[in-house]
């Protein structure tokens, strides 16, 4: 049986159907992370485990227990939200050992947890600060330790990176997976960032509109998208419907096909090797991105992305001619 | 550069604190001067304040003013509170109803509120019928705006409700998390809009006047007939409410800031 497990879920705001009987089981020492764009109903998901928010029917079990009807108090389940939302009259110590005290913990116990957490998050030197003297950086972390001070049986964090600046939010990446790794949590990220989803997860449930459109691992995700909608949503696929993959190939198909843009090849020469299929196309646009070039080609009348690693000694011009070959297993059929 | 503009903002201030002190500066004079001929005053006493302070009839008008503000002050802060825990934790939705119904007092301004109460309620059965349960009443609807509209804009600056939800996370009843966690952050702001309280209650005489006179005496009262009598212990009057109100306030701020420290120590 899974850790956490959610039959039917199911939740309205007014008419609004906002969770469609959401069957979800989550095993005990996952990281797992809920991915989707925005208002496809994560955090209320979350918020309904973490239970500041009711269900409207299903059954949500933690730990071989019915935890639907229980108080948000009593569930043991720690979380970190998105605005920080800490205690601004308190210190960053005093906001760790909220919770602790409300336990009537034995006051040096909650001193060495208290101290354990802030070394985890590395902000010694820090705990008799105000919040509102940290940076956001800073007041994440902090969030963070308080999060984990509780020894909770699970750690909800909704886009509690969303608001970090790009470098500061991959190592606190790194800090939470290593967080979570160390003490053995079960951990539940939410967040609309696809490549977050990726480096942080073992799982990952892909959301669309109150369903789960696919789960499974990161490389699972990445290279075999099961919809239409996950395969847009994640890794830039082309997708492309029969007419238009007749004519780029040549051979009839049966459905729509999503091609990932670093799996063309593009050549100068004629490909000689076995790839199924090979084609000539011209080059309409070239947008660098990173250590890829993203070149827009036409073939056929046909317009697929294709991404080759940028060295600027081979790029092409827009209006070049360009071959082009493409492997049958790279088709992957929606 | 950077000085220059320091010394005209402190220049500014000291104008404008002068300018709002210089009235209150010569009723202090005047208060503690027999004569005053030409420019300058001449006969230093303190007859007016021995006067005033050896008037029994006087220290019973202070203390009733006090009585009749600091408890409409407390019971509609109160209130009000318990009405926002259920607002925020309970029924979001009513913010806006709440909003209009504390804005209605607004409306019913001066003589109207004061005359209304005495029709309604002189006939009415004790305790209504008794003017100072109408006077604590009628004030407590008077400050109501100011009360809710500080607590409201504190409460929804200090983010509450993801405060509450960030406390129960932690192990905290709904209850707990409003009292200890929201309150005590939101003490400061409370505060002031108590003082403004304070002040609309401390200079009204339109009210207290209809609903209390001829009945027992207010400090404002007393101040009204003394005016009719001697301009220097109206002075004296004036000064003595002032130092009574500031006595008020230092002691709300001490007890306000005791509390933030506790809560940090
Ligand atoms: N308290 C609420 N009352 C009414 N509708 C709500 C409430 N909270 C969320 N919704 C609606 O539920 C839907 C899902 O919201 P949710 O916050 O779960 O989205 P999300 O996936 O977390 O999006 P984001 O990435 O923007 O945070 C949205 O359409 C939203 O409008
Ligand atoms: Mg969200």
């Amino acid at each position: 049986m899974a850790y956490i497990e959610f039959k039917d879920i199911d939740k309205f705001y007014g008419k609004n159907h906002v969770l469609r009987g959401i069957n979800l089981e989550i095993e005990q020492g996952d990281f797992v992370t809920l991915l989707g764009p925005s208002g496809c109903g994560k955090s209320t998901l979350l918020r309904c485990l973490a239970g500041l928010e009711q269900t409207s029917g299903g059954k949500i079990i933690l730990d071989g227990e019915d935890i639907t009807q229980k108080d948000p108090k009593d569930r043991n389940i720690g979380m970190v939200f998105q605005q920080y939302s800490l205690f601004p009259n308190m210190t960053v110590k005093e906001n760790l050992a909220f919770g602790l005290k409300l336990q009537k913990l034995p006051a040096n116990e909650i001193e060495k947890r208290v101290k354990d957490s802030i070394e985890m998050v590395e902000l010694m030197g820090k705990e008799n600060e105000y919040p509102s003297n940290l940076s956001g950086g800073q007041q994440q972390r902090v969030a963070l330790a308080r999060g984990i001070v509780m020894r909770p049986k699970v750690l909800l964090l909704d886009e509690p990176l969303s608001a970090i600046d790009a470098k500061l939010r991959k190592s606190l990446q790194t800090s939470i997976r290593e967080i979570h790794k160390e003490l053995g949590l079960t951990s539940v990220f939410v967040t609309h960032d696809q490549d977050e989803a990726m480096v942080m997860s073992d799982v990952i449930h892909l959301f669309h509109d109150g369903i789960i459109e696919q789960s499974g691992n990161p490389v699972n995700i990445y290279t075999k998208p099961a919809t239409p909608f996950a395969a847009g949503f994640i890794g830039n696929y082309n997708i492309l419907n029969r007419a238009d993959m007749k004519k780029l190939t040549g051979k009839d198909w049966d459905g729509d096909i999503a091609i990932r843009p670093e799996t063309l090849i593009l050549s100068r020469e004629q490909i000689s090797s076995g790839e199924s299929y090979k084609m000539q196309g011209e080059i309409l646009d070239r947008v660098p991105r990173g250590n890829v070039l993203r070149y827009k080609v036409r073939t056929n009348g046909v317009e697929v992305y294709v991404d080759v690693l940028f060295r600027s000694a081979s790029m092409y011009e827009i209006g070049d001619t360009a071959f082009m070959a493409l492997a049958d297993h790279n088709c992957v059929r929606l | 550069m950077q000085k220059k503009k320091n010394i005209g903002a402190k220049i500014i201030v000291i104008v404008v604190i002068a300018y709002l002190l210089l009235p209150l500066l010569m009723t202090l004079i005047y208060s503690l001067f027999k004569e005053w001929i030409d420019v300058v005053p001449t006969g230093f006493t303190f007859a007016a304040y021995a006067e005033l302070l050896a008037d029994p009839a006087f220290w019973q008008s202070v203390l009733r003013t006090v009585i009749i503000s600091v408890i409409p002050i407390a019971l509609c802060t109160v209130f009000v509170l318990l009405a926002m825990y259920v607002v925020v934790l309970y029924h979001p939705e009513w913010d806006r109803f709440m909003q209009v119904l504390c804005t209605i007092p607004y409306a019913i301004q001066g003589v109207i509120l004061p005359i209304c109460v005495l029709s309604l309620y002189t006939g009415a059965p004790e305790p209504l019928n008794n003017r100072m349960v109408m006077l604590v009443a009628t004030y407590m609807v008077v400050i109501l705006p100011y009360v809710y509209q500080g607590i409201r804009n504190n409460i929804a600056g200090v983010g509450a409700g993801r405060l509450i939800e960030a406390a129960q996370m932690l192990g905290a009843s709904k209850l707990y998390a409003f009292f200890r966690v929201v309150i005590p952050n939101i003490m400061s702001g409370v505060t002031v809009s108590v003082m403004l309280a304070m002040a609309i209650v401390f200079g009204d005489f339109v009210i207290i006047n209809t609903l209390a006179g001829g009945h027992f005496m207010t400090a404002q009262m007393y101040m009204y007939d003394v005016m009719k009598k001697s301009g220097q212990r109206t002075c004296a009057v004036i000064i003595i409410l002032f130092v009574v109100t500031l006595l008020i306030s230092g002691f709300a701020f001490v007890l306000q800031s005791k509390q933030g420290k506790k809560k940090t120590k």
